[in-house]
């Protein structure tokens, strides 16, 4: 093994490539050799279920970690054993069964693992105010629905906790942000103001990967999309030339 | 039934209307429940105990609150991040044998000063090393604490055992009696040491990252891993911090009656559990505070010291006490369910 490069968020990230990366667990092949490159701005994943969408998001926010293959941040070989240090690297995820504490309030969860400290006769004590400051002007400056910072995350709707989630991103101002069906639990109305946060990161140059089942949805924001089937990309396209027709054709395997 | 269903709705109203408060007033509002029933059970042992507001009073409740509160302050860090710690209690014995072995045996006459330090010094390490043990079997080999601590538990009363033999160790020197019994300005030894403790881990609960994993913890602890927590350690610094209040409880507790017993926390255990359990931390994790086991552990006290004034056996003290986790955490899981209702229905439906 080489040695671990955790490269810190250099202002934006311009290209993030996987190269030959694949993952089994036990004799069930989950990626094969998948190798492509996601460009800043909106790159989307589609695919059924078990097509591998899943095990590769893993695999670049650091949750687990491929048998074979190399992740490429601008050039330089990232190895990522956790979620930290994907995070480190400017790589921040959002996850499906969203990982906030529910009991902690929307500025905990902001600064989760990442606290903001003061020093109080040699000891780091929490500054609370450093980070609900923080977090109001964040909620502020992305126009999100969520009445005080200072309210359980518990009490919020499930837009508003992604929109909690978004917020992390946006504080730490990472450069690369993943999205599992960031709407899946989302209601029409909620589903348009988490994309219009989402499409707010791209007009920012954020890389952004998304895994989406909404066929329609996924077409009409992202630059680019990958469509997986049996652990492989099958197939690149372009979406602004593809039918909903065609991508469900690639992802079935009707069409190659 | 009429009377019972209106307070009902009276209940569900207060808690419906303390929702659309702030959650800081909120929570010491719910907070403030435990809180009046102190203030109620000093009131009524007023009216029925004569002669019982004295300060004599007041420090012998205090006196014996400390010992207990210390494992309970420590079985709230545990509880709050969703585990427990049934080895508090047996850790307390054995740190207190321990202690008082060592200290018999290096005793030559005199005050004793620093025989009872290097007594104190070995009650400690063996609690933080009780704890460090629970918190190792929890953090590193994944048994659910529940069980780890039911093991060691057994064990730890065995090892209590083993090192006095079974009997009371007894003939401490006085050193070890000031430190138990004594006071300054007015103010027991004890009382002070578990005050002090008390304001530690409610700095430590609020103010401090660790404090605040716990809380997290508790929540989601999957969230907590992924915000890059090292949970193993996380788990066994949780652990060792239990185990050396026990330690220090020990010590005391051996200090406090001059003498040291395998089962000097025997009944602790269950006592500090139902002062968190009062104090409004639920089993559920992810929620509580200290200063609601201090209250928590007061009325457990003065429920015990007003029966004793009143006539009434002492030993109805933990019929008492059982009662009393039964009814809290009721009450809680009440107050909790309408909680969540009112925080539902206040929320605004927008998906339609």
């Amino acid at each position: 093994m080489p040695d671990v490069v955790v490269v810190s968020p250099i202002g934006d990230v311009d290209r993030l490539e996987v190269r030959d990366l694949s993952k089994s667990y036990g004799g069930v092949r989950a990626l094969h050799r998948v190798s492509t490159v996601f460009r800043r701005g909106f790159n989307g994943i589609v695919g059924d279920n078990g097509a591998g969408k899943s095990t590769l998001m893993r695999i670049i926010s650091g949750d687990i970690q491929p048998d074979t293959g190399q992740l490429i941040l601008n050039g330089k070989e990232l190895h990522l054993r956790s979620t930290a240090d994907a995070r480190r690297a400017g790589i921040e995820s959002l996850y499906q069964d969203l990982a906030l504490a529910d009991t902690l309030d929307v500025a905990g969860n902001m600064f989760l693992g990442r606290e903001i400290t003061r020093n109080f006769l040699g000891l780091r004590l929490l500054d609370k105010r450093a980070m609900v400051r923080a977090a109001e002007r964040t909620v502020a400056s992305v126009n999100i629905q969520i009445p005080e910072v200072s309210r359980m995350v518990r009490t919020l709707s499930g837009g508003q906790r992604q929109a909690v989630a978004l917020a992390r991103a946006i504080y730490f101002n990472a450069p690369v942000i993943l999205l599992d069906e960031p709407t899946a639990a989302l209601g029409p109305k909620e589903t348009a103001a988490v994309l219009g946060l989402v499409e707010q990161l791209r007009a920012n140059g954020k890389l952004i990967i998304m895994v989406s089942h909404n066929i329609p949805q996924i077409l009409d924001i992202a630059d680019h999309l990958i469509v997986m089937r049996s652990g492989r990309i099958v197939k690149e396209v372009d979406p602004q030339s593809t039918s909903q027709e065609e991508l469900l054709g690639f992802m079935v395997g009707s069409r190659t | 039934m009429e009377g019972s269903r209106s307070l009902a709705n009276l209940v569900s109203r207060w808690v419906v209307a303390s929702t659309r408060l702030g959650p800081r007033l909120q929570s010491a509002l719910l907070r403030m429940s435990s809180l009046a029933v102190l203030i109620g059970l000093i009131i009524f042992f007023g009216f029925t105990a004569p002669g019982w507001y004295s300060t004599t009073t007041l420090f012998n409740i205090l006196t014996a609150t400390s010992l207990f509160l210390l494992l309970a302050l420590g079985e709230t860090f545990v509880i709050i991040s969703s585990g427990i710690d049934l080895s508090v209690g047996s850790m307390e014995g054995m740190a207190g044998v321990a202690s008082a072995v060592l200290i018999v045996h290096i005793y030559h006459g005199g005050f004793g000063i620093g025989v009872v330090a290097a007594g104190a010094a070995a009650a400690l390490v063996i609690g933080l090393l009780g704890g460090a043990i629970n918190g190792i079997v929890v953090g590193y080999l994944g048994l659910n604490s529940l069980i780890a601590t039911l093991a060691t538990y057994g064990a730890y009363l065995g090892f209590a055992d083993i090192i006095s033999n079974g009997f009371p160790v007894g003939n401490l020197p006085p050193a070890m009696a000031t430190l138990g019994n004594g006071s300054v300005i007015g103010i027991p030894f004890l009382v002070l040491i578990a005050a002090a403790a008390s304001l530690f881990c409610a700095g430590l609960a609020s103010h401090t990252r660790w404090g605040r994993y716990v809380f997290a913890i508790g929540a989601n602890r999957e969230a907590v891993r992924r915000a890059g927590v090292n949970l193993r350690r996380h788990t066994v610094l949780l652990f060792t911090l239990s185990g050396g209040l026990a330690g220090l409880a020990g010590l005391l507790s051996t200090a406090k009656f001059l003498s040291a017993s395998s089962q000097a926390g025997s009944t602790d255990l269950l006592i500090a559990i139902a002062a968190v359990v009062i104090g409004g931390t639920p089993l559920t994790g992810g929620e509580g505070t200290i200063w609601g086991t201090v209250v928590g552990a007061l009325i457990i006290t003065i429920i015990e010291n007003g029966f004793v004034e009143m006539g009434v056996s002492g030993f109805w003290q933990l019929v008492v006490v059982g009662i009393i986790i039964v009814v809290a955490v009721y009450v809680d899981e009440y107050q909790r369910k309408l909680r969540i209702a009112a925080a539902s229905a206040s929320q605004p439906r927008v998906d339609e």
